[in-house]
C-alpha cells in the first residue's frame, strides 16, 4: 500500500479548474517532482494535498486513511506538512521558537494541557526543546537559534521552515519552490539536506521551477499543464516528451 | 483636598479598568493577531449585566432584563461570564476562516449594530437613557466616601494585577507561543498542526471575559451605564494605548494606558478652554487618531517592544546542558 494516494483530484476556483483530475501515489522515502509552466496547477495541487484548498472532487489517502476532507492541522497531525512558496517563518519568533511551536503532539500546546496538565506539559516542553536543538545541530543552524525569523537570510528562512516541518516528524513533506530566495552557493547545501530528509524515509513532493534541482533530487517527475498531468516518469524521460517540450516552449 | 482625592481615586479606577482592557486587547491582538474592533461591546455587556443583577427588578423608572439583587461579587462573575459567552457567540461566526481585515470589519459593524439595538429597544437595557442608580458595593461596610473610593480603587488595581499575572503566564506558555505563530503566519501555523480556529476562539473568549469584568468593575463604581459610555471610539483609545506602549508586551500595554487614556486624555482638563464648548473634546479624538498614525510611522513596535525569548534562558533549553551558554547574535 502506498503512503500517499491521490485520486482524480479536482480543485476549482469558481468556473476555473486549476487542478483537473490528478492522481498519484507515493511511497515512504520517495521524492516526486511536480513541474510545469506557470498556471499549470502545481501549487494548487500541493495545496489540495496539504488542505489549504478544498477538494472539488477526488480523494486523498494517507496510510489508507482518507484525509481529503480534513483541515490542514489535522493532516499535519497525521503526517502531511508543508512549506510555502513565499517563506512562512514566524517573523517575530526566534528560530528556536519557530521549531518548538511545531514540536508538540496532537494535543500538546492546547490551553487545556497548559492549565490542567501542567506537569505533563512541562515534560513535553523539555523533550521538544531537546529535539529542537538536535534538529538545529543537524542542519548547522544552532548559531541562529535566537534570531527572529525576520532577521534570517532567505536560505536560512527556508531551512527554518523545513526544520519546523521536521519537528512534526512528518511522513510526507510538501515543498513549494524550496529554492526561491536561496543564495546560489547555498543551493547545494539545501539539496543535500533535502536528500538526507528523504533518506530518513520521509516522502517529498516538490514543486520547483529550477529543473536542475528536480533532476538532482527526484526519482519521479510529473509534468502538469492546464491542471492535468501530461507526462510522468524519470526526469530524463519526461523532458524528452514532445508534449512536455510543447507545454514549456508554447 | 476632597475633590482632588475623589479625582485621583476615580482616575485610579479608570486606570485599572483600562489596564484590564489593554491586557485583553493585547492578548487578542498583540499575541494572536485578532483585530477586535468591537472590543467595547464586550465591556458594555459586562457593565450592563453587572448593573441589572444588582439593581433589583425592572421598574417604571427604568426597564431592563434580568433584574435581580445579587451580591456584587456574583455580579462581577456574571459580568465576566457575559463577556465570555457573548465573545463565544460572536466569535463562532465572525472568526471563521476569513481574512483578518474582514474579521475586524465584522467586529466593528457588530459593535455599531449593538449600540443601535440597545438604544432602540428600551426593554433590554433602558435604551438611550441607560441604567442608573447602581448601588455601591459593600455599602454596609463603615467607610467614609473618600475611604470607600480609595478602597474600591485598590480593589480594581488588585484585580488588574491578578489579570496581568494571568495573561502573562498564559502568553509565556506553549499555548501563548502557538498564538504568536497564528499571529505571524496563520497558514503555516495550521500546516504544522495548530488548530488556528480554536486558538483564535479561545483567545477571543478569554479577552471577552476580561472585557466583561472590566465593565462590571467600572459600572459598580460610577453607578450608571448608557450607550454614550461605549462609543466605538473608546476601542480605538485602547488600541492607541497599545501602539504607544508596545504591542505584544504587557508592561508596554500598562504604560500605554498611563500615557494615553489617563495622562493624554486628562491633560486638557487643566488647560484653558479655547474655542466653543466641546471643541477641545473633539480635538482629543482627532489627536488620538494622529498619535496612532504617528506611532505607526515613527516607532511601530511601541515604547516597550515585544520581548525576545532567548532560547538559552528558557527552562526548556535546560534539557540540553551542553548549550547553556549559547551566544546570542
Amino acid at each position: 500500500m502506498s503512503l500517499l494516494a491521490a485520486h482524480d483530484v479536482v480543485v476549482a476556483y469558481g468556473g476555473v479548474r486549476a487542478v483537473n483530475g490528478v492522481s498519484l501515489e507515493l511511497a515512504a522515502g520517495e521524492s516526486l517532482g511536480l513541474i510545469g509552466p506557470n498556471g499549470a496547477g502545481k501549487s494548487s495541487f500541493l495545496a489540495a494535498l496539504g488542505g489549504q484548498v478544498r477538494l472539488t472532487a477526488g480523494s486523498i489517502a494517507l496510510d489508507g486513511e482518507e484525509v481529503g476532507g480534513m483541515p490542514p492541522y489535522k493532516r499535519a497531525r497525521r503526517g502531511i506538512t508543508r512549506t510555502f512558496q513565499m517563506t512562512s517563518e514566524f517573523a517575530k519568533m526566534t528560530a528556536f521558537e519557530n521549531l518548538v511551536t511545531a514540536g508538540h503532539g496532537a494535543e500538546g500546546a492546547s490551553l487545556r494541557n497548559v492549565v490542567v496538565r501542567r506537569r505533563r506539559t512541562r515534560a513535553a516542553e523539555r523533550a521538544v526543546a531537546a529535539r529542537a536543538w538536535s534538529v538545529l545541530d543537524r542542519f548547522e543552524m544552532a548559531h541562529v537559534a535566537d534570531l527572529y525569523g525576520a532577521e534570517l537570510s532567505g536560505g536560512q528562512r527556508r531551512l527554518v521552515e523545513i526544520m519546523r516541518c521536521l519537528m512534526r516528524e512528518p511522513k510526507v513533506l510538501l515543498l513549494d519552490e524550496p529554492m526561491v530566495g536561496v543564495a546560489p552557493h547555498l543551493v547545494d547545501k539545501l539539496l543535500a539536506d533535502l536528500r538526507s530528509i528523504r533518506d530518513d524515509g520521509i516522502a517529498l513532493v516538490i514543486v520547483e521551477h529550477a529543473l536542475e534541482v528536480v533532476q538532482e533530487l527526484c526519482e519521479r517527475v510529473v509534468v502538469m499543464a492546464l491542471g492535468r498531468p501530461i507526462a510522468a516518469g524519470t526526469f530524463d524521460e519526461v523532458v524528452s516528451e514532445p508534449e512536455v517540450q510543447a507545454a514549456y516552449v508554447g | 483636598m476632597t475633590a482632588w482625592s475623589y479625582y485621583i481615586a476615580t482616575l485610579t479606577v479608570y486606570f485599572g479598568v483600562n489596564v484590564l482592557s489593554a491586557l485583553s486587547l493585547n492578548l487578542q491582538f498583540g499575541f494572536a493577531g485578532v483585530v477586535n474592533f468591537g472590543y467595547i461591546l464586550f465591556q458594555a455587556v459586562g457593565a450592563y449585566i453587572a448593573a441589572v443583577v444588582v439593581l433589583g427588578p425592572s421598574s417604571a423608572f427604568q426597564q431592563y432584563v434580568f433584574g435581580a439583587r445579587l451580591p456584587f461579587g456574583v455580579a462581577l462573575l456574571l459580568a465576566t461570564l457575559a463577556g465570555a459567552v457573548l465573545s463565544l457567540l460572536i466569535g463562532l461566526f465572525s472568526l471563521r476562516n476569513i481574512r483578518r481585515d474582514y474579521q475586524a470589519a465584522i467586529l466593528l459593524i457588530i459593535s455599531l449594530m449593538a449600540t443601535q439595538v440597545v438604544q432602540g429597544y428600551v426593554p433590554l437595557f433602558n435604551g438611550s437613557n441607560g441604567v442608573t442608580g447602581v448601588p455601591r458595593p459593600l455599602s454596609s461596610v463603615p467607610l467614609s466616601l473618600q475611604g470607600y473610593q480609595w478602597a474600591y480603587a485598590g480593589w480594581v488595581l488588585l484585580v488588574a494585577a491578578l489579570a496581568y499575572a494571568l495573561v502573562t503566564w498564559l502568553s509565556r506558555s506553549p499555548w501563548g507561543r502557538a498564538l504568536r505563530a497564528l499571529r505571524d503566519q496563520e497558514d503555516a501555523a495550521a500546516a504544522i498542526g495548530l488548530n488556528v480556529t480554536a486558538l483564535r476562539l479561545q483567545v477571543f473568549v478569554i479577552g471577552g471575559a476580561l472585557a466583561g469584568l472590566s465593565g462590571g468593575l467600572l459600572v459598580e463604581y460610577i453607578g450608571a451605564w448608557s450607550p454614550d459610555a461605549w462609543g466605538y471610539a473608546e476601542t480605538f483609545v485602547i488600541f492607541t494605548a497599545l501602539f504607544v506602549g508596545g504591542i505584544g508586551n504587557y508592561r508596554g500595554a500598562v504604560l500605554g494606558v498611563l500615557l494615553v487614556p489617563i495622562i493624554f486624555l486628562e491633560l486638557p482638563r487643566f488647560l484653558p478652554q479655547v474655542g466653543y464648548p466641546g471643541l477641545m473634546d473633539s480635538m482629543e479624538w482627532i489627536a488620538i487618531g494622529a498619535i496612532w498614525m504617528l506611532c505607526l510611522y515613527i516607532r511601530p513596535q511601541g515604547i516597550v517592544p515585544e520581548r525576545r525569548n532567548r532560547a538559552a534562558r528558557t527552562a526548556a533549553a535546560d534539557a540540553r546542558p551542553a548549550r547553556e551558554s549559547v551566544e546570542v547574535a
